[in-house]
């Protein structure tokens, strides 16, 4: 809400330095966003009277003005239409500045010497209007300098007023707050209403309200033989400093009034008002309207309607309909001033997508003692502006209400806030803000809370009142009483700990993704409609198609962030992310996963002097991951996998225990190229539930063997078809004295060689060279005895 | 026998000695087989037993003391031509050394992690929640009604009516205290989402809710610890603001501003010349908060409060975009 400084001064005496009351209207939780101050950015323009208007010899559109400066008189040559003699205008002289780099020059106009120019509203950076000459106010002479004047000068606060404090979207609400703030009160406007004796407004109106739970209190006046016209300065001013357009008196004085006050209006032609009628009524059934923007509006039931004696002319709070909207000739004008149930014009603005300053004020409720207040206040200033004559009285339905009382007790409040206010104390802040005190007794106060507060209804959200109006910087900073109580480390924190330690060990970068994806990553991975991972949930109101739906996949964002980085000159990357997948089960059964991903590609380093070093292949990948479930406590194994999107050259299922706790290997280059990278990623996504359950953290001492080891190195060929790990676990089931099995050398000729390093240890006595050969035998035998092994001699 | 000259001779010869090929020498010809004492050694023979043994004895003398002496040079030039060999033959010590490869954890990750610990020195545990959350979790239970501005389409991703993503971690304190009664001390730290992406939103960002539910826990206690927190986060000159505020699930409610950390609360575009940055939110819990999840509001009272963590780390780092965060540019994240 941006609130203009001259205007806030005539309900409150602002004696305080506007910075100072900035920061105390946030420090009252009337956050101040900004300050803006308006100077003059011109000189050399002073306030002239025309005292003679002449057409133009050689030009239709241009007249040729003779002005009077009060020293002086100048002739000027001006294209406006607007000017008519004895105006008084502001005159740029020759050498005034209108802008840095603009200054006015005595200048030939069609052969006429023009010693100055007339300046617009615009021009002088005073409003938007550029339509025609700025005419002064009468409140400025004849050679009053206007960089000197009062309406060159303006400051405005900004103010974000919190979503339930509907009662500060007014000047007048702010200056209620700035009267507590100051040790003031806020006065309204004082004004007689100047009405025609002679006509009864009940001969001309009628009003009926069908549901008072809808709209409580309404209320309609009238005035004839207005005229409809350019508000004068200073509204059109205002509006224009509160982020409204003016655009004509009657219309004005409607925003006007609600700036001022609060309370939203609307003007009817009341010659277009069928039967002289209102009836507020709530829609029984879906209709059409047509509102004053020329859009049809589907009307639901439930909306409250303004209708005449044949139909809807407004709905009611958001906006007027074409077929009874002020027109420029508009004499005779009814002028409703209502309050409308907060929720229903809430549900109708949404549904409609009509966010209008009316709309904002009824959804938040208004002051409902204060509509009438309001109606006279317009019709005043109507008055004022349009002539005509206003109607004596008005027609209004008013459901009146008790304002609520809350009964709250002081060591309630204390107790809470962890203070020591006395009693005189709050109830002066609460008076400030005008919640009196109705009844008290020795423990607590009962609290009268006036209408235009609908955030206030219960003892909390008058604690909240005292605190703020008390100050904040006043309350103290305590420690809270409480039993200590140690935090107790979760397994999944431990691992979780582990983990982290564990990549930045290993020389990954976490990285943190969204957790959206797209259905077409999905595809792209060669997903099958039956697995977990095409089981997705879409969002229904996604930012982008890329981002339509919860990842059940880690690597594709990845791979574009890989895509990304290698775009930009970095080759050699290691990423780590842990993140959660979703699942769609049944209906409303959805699933969250967390998952560890690991991408490799690249090499280590781009370039060494010493040595060079090595691309990244499959073994890197498997290293990582068996190292992890290592520090996991994990026993997993690796076996061919069906991912669609691994190439299945290098690529494994991981397990353990016979379930699958993720894959690891490198992505297929088709679909790589798709995602725009070009060289080979090696990566691994692992699901940390699982890991979790099968792991063990438990650290657990064993003794250091104190007698020595034997070592025995053995060469075999082996088939393809036999893997390795299995051959490892073969030879280490041969005896418990075998304590480890290593490979240390592969090579393949017609056959693949494998060499391997057996380490032989007993804990109870030094291995005696027989016992080791006949281990060594034993292996020999057992190994041979697989199909596809033979020993290499 | 004129032992007196075989000191002078052995003197004379030592004085040879340039280096350590010299001292070898040297020392061969004067303690080899045929040196110069082996030499008055053999003079012996010719001498009368009395003689003999003191002449020895002196001959002794002499020789081990050029022995030390000897030694001591032969080290001594021995050390000098190590040193020398060595220097011919360094390597170049300022060429690059083999960096073992370290990891980076993400600025979040930093940031979510000193938040944890600050908030778990002061005794709070960590809960955690759904990132795809019940529109009763995340709204209704925390008394934002149905017609409240925060549940526009706008602003939350729905899955279907009903269900969204999180908008904030608050849905932790509703789960929190339906599952255990008071007392409640906690912190909830997660991913949640809103409908934004620009400079300075994503559609995905981080949060960490507190919560401490009581016998008598007061706004002052509130303001306590969350002092503690801001002076642990940004230093302990860190100047703070509590200011009121509007959050529908706290009364009151307050929000906390440091002082600008780039200009100091002199006023710049980071804080909009206001001297102050908003760093989290917080209240004492709404009463109708406890009705929805059936603690008696007569007997506790509780503090909440909100932050977000990039928002967070955007202070401490100075980082201006962020958007950052989620690009994942090696060239960021090696900064941390």
């Amino acid at each position: 809400m941006k609130i203009p400084i001259e205007w806030l001064n005539e309900f409150v005496v602002i004696d305080i330095d506007i910075d100072d009351l900035a920061k105390r209207l946030t420090m009252r939780g009337l956050e101040v966003e900004g300050v803006e101050r308006f100077t003059p950015r011109f000189t050399g323009v002073v306030a002239a009277t025309i005292t003679k208007i002449a057409p133009h010899p050689d030009a239709d559109s241009l007249s040729v003005c003779s002005v009077n400066t009060g020293k002086e008189d100048l002739t000027i040559v001006c294209g406006a239409p607007n000017i008519s003699v004895n105006d008084r205008v502001p005159l740029a002289m020759v050498g005034a500045a209108l802008d840095k780099d603009f200054v006015v020059g005595k200048r030939a106009v069609r052969g006429i010497e023009s010693y100055g120019m007339l300046c617009s509203e615009k021009e002088l950076g005073i409003s938007d209007d550029h339509s025609g000459i700025f005419i002064l106010p009468e409140e400025i002479s004849t050679g009053t300098v206007i960089a000197e004047s009062p309406i060159a000068y303006d400051t405005v606060i900004d103010i974000s007023v919190p979503p339930n404090r509907g009662d500060c979207l007014s000047v007048f609400g702010i200056a209620r707050e700035v009267a507590s703030i100051l040790r003031q009160r806020a006065k309204l406007p004082i004004f007689t209403l100047d009405a025609a004796s002679d006509q009864k407004i009940e001969d001309q109106v009628g009003l009926t309200i069908q549901d008072t739970g809808a709209c409580p209190r309404y209320i309609l006046k009238l005035i004839k033989g207005i005229s409809i016209g350019q508000s004068p300065f200073w509204i059109r001013r205002r509006i224009t400093r509160c982020g409204m357009r003016p655009i004509n008196n009657i219309v004005d004085v409607t925003n006007y009034v609600m700036l001022e006050l609060g309370q939203p209006l609307h003007a009817f032609d009341y010659e277009r008002l069928s039967e002289s009628r209102i009836d507020v009524r709530v829609a029984r059934e879906p209709s059409t309207f047509t509102t004053l923007d020329s859009v049809d509006r589907q009307l639901e039931p439930g909306d409250i309607l303004i209708c005449d004696g044949s139909g809807p002319v407004a709905i009611a709070g958001i906006m007027g309909g074409e077929n009874s909207e002020i027109t420029a000739s508009t004499t005779n004008m009814a002028l409703e001033s209502a309050y409308f149930n907060p929720f229903s014009i809430r549900a109708t603005a949404r549904r409609l997508g009509i966010r209008s300053e009316a709309s904002l004020r009824f959804e938040k409720g208004i002051d409902i003692d204060n509509v009438g207040y309001a109606a006279d206040r317009a019709m005043f200033l109507m008055h004022q502006l349009g002539g005509g004559t206003v109607i004596n009285g008005q027609r209004e339905i008013f459901e009146k209400r008790e304002p609520r009382t809350i009964y709250i007790t002081y060591s309630n409040i204390n107790g809470l806030l962890g203070t020591h206010i006395s009693h005189e104390a709050m109830t002066r802040a609460l008076r400030s803000i005008e919640l009196h005190v109705m009844k008290e007794n020795e423990n607590g106060f009962t609290i009268t809370i006036p209408n235009f507060r609908h955030d206030i209804s219960e003892a909390a959200d008058v604690i909240e009142e005292i605190s703020r109006v008390h100050g904040f910087e006043h309350i103290p900073d305590t420690s809270p009483v409480a039993v200590l109580k140690p935090q107790k480390l979760t397994n999944k924190d431990r691992s979780l700990n582990i983990v982290r330690e564990y990549c930045l060990g290993t020389g990954f970068f976490e990285i943190i993704n969204f957790s959206f994806f797209s259905t077409k990553d999905i595809e792209l991975f060669r997903i099958p409609e039956n697995d977990e991972r095409s089981r997705y949930v879409p969002i229904m109101n996604p930012i982008s198609r890329d981002w339509g739906v919860m990842r059940t996949m880690m690597m594709p964002a990845i791979l574009k962030c890989i895509a990304y980085n290698l775009n930009r000159g970095s080759k050699n990357l290691r990423f780590f992310e842990k993140g959660k997948v979703f699942f769609q089960g049944k209906p409303h059964d959805i699933r969250e996963e967390t998952i560890l991903c690991f991408a490799l590609t690249g090499r280590e380093k781009e370039y060494f002097w010493k040595e060079k070093y090595p691309d990244y292949d499959y073994f890197d990948i498997k290293g990582i991951v068996e190292g992890l479930m290592e520090q996991l406590g994990a026993n997993c194994e690796f076996s061919p996998t069906a991912e669609p999107f691994l190439d299945q050259r290098c690529s494994a299922d991981i397990k353990i225990d016979g379930v699958k706790a993720g894959w690891i290997g490198s992505i297929r280059d088709d679909i790589l190229k798709v995602y725009e990278i070009e060289q080979t990623i090696y990566c691994a996504e692992l699901r940390f539930d699982i890991i979790l359950q099968k792991g063990n953290l438990t650290l657990q001492y064993k003794p250091i063997p104190r007698f020595p080891q034997a070592t025995r190195d053995f060469s075999f060929f082996v088939d393809d078809a036999v893997p390795i790990s299995a051959v490892v676990q073969k030879i280490k089931d041969i005896s418990p004295l075998i304590v480890s099995v290593g490979i240390f050398d592969m090579f393949r000729k017609e056959m693949r060689s494998v060499s391997i390093r057996v380490v032989f240890q007993s804990f109870e006595e030094t291995l005696t060279d027989e016992r080791v050969n006949s281990l060594q035998e034993k292996i020999i035998e057992e190994m041979t005895n697989i199909d596809g092994i033979s020993l290499r001699v | 026998m004129d032992i007196s000259g075989l000191k002078e001779k052995i003197k004379s010869e030592i004085s040879r000695i340039a280096n350590a090929d010299d001292a070898k020498q040297v020392k061969v010809s004067i303690l080899g087989r045929k040196g110069i004492v082996a030499e008055y050694l053999d003079k012996l023979k010719t001498l009368d037993k009395d003689q003999r043994r003191d002449a020895g004895k002196a001959i002794n003398e002499i020789k081990s003391w050029a022995d030390g002496r000897l030694g001591e040079l032969e080290k001594q030039f021995g050390e000098i031509e190590r040193r020398k060999r060595e220097a011919a033959s360094r390597i170049d010590i300022t060429m690059p050394g083999t960096v073992p490869l370290f990891g980076r954890k993400h600025p979040i990750t930093i940031t979510l992690e000193e938040i944890i610990r600050i908030f778990s020195s002061l005794g709070f545990a960590v809960e955690e929640g759904p990132d795809i959350e019940s529109e009763h979790y995340n709204f209704e239970a925390l008394n934002i009604p149905s017609d409240h501005p925060a549940r526009d389409m706008q602003d939350t991703f729905y899955i279907n009516p009903g269900i969204v993503l999180r908008t904030h971690t608050s849905p932790v304190q509703i789960r929190t205290m339906e599952a255990k009664l008071p007392p409640v001390k906690i912190i909830a730290p997660g991913s949640v989402y809103r409908c934004d992406n620009d400079i300075s939103h994503t559609p995905m960002f981080h949060q960490v809710e507190g919560l401490m539910v009581d016998k008598s826990v007061r706004f002052s206690d509130l303001k306590g610890i969350l002092t503690i927190f801001i002076h642990e986060m940004f230093g302990p000159d860190t100047p703070l603001r509590f200011r009121p505020s509007y959050f529908p699930f706290t009364e009151p409610s307050a929000e906390v501003d440091i002082g600008c950390v780039i200009c100091r609360g002199e006023g710049c575009r980071v804080c909009k010349d206001t001297g102050w940055l908003e760093i989290l939110g917080s209240g004492m819990v709404h009463p109708q908060v406890f009705r929805n999840v059936g603690y008696d509001q007569e007997e506790i009272t509780g503090f909440a409060f909100g932050m977000g963590v990039e928002r967070i780390a955007m202070i401490k780092f100075g980082i201006d975009d962020i958007r950052q965060f989620y690009y994942n540019d090696v060239r960021f994240l090696a900064q941390f």
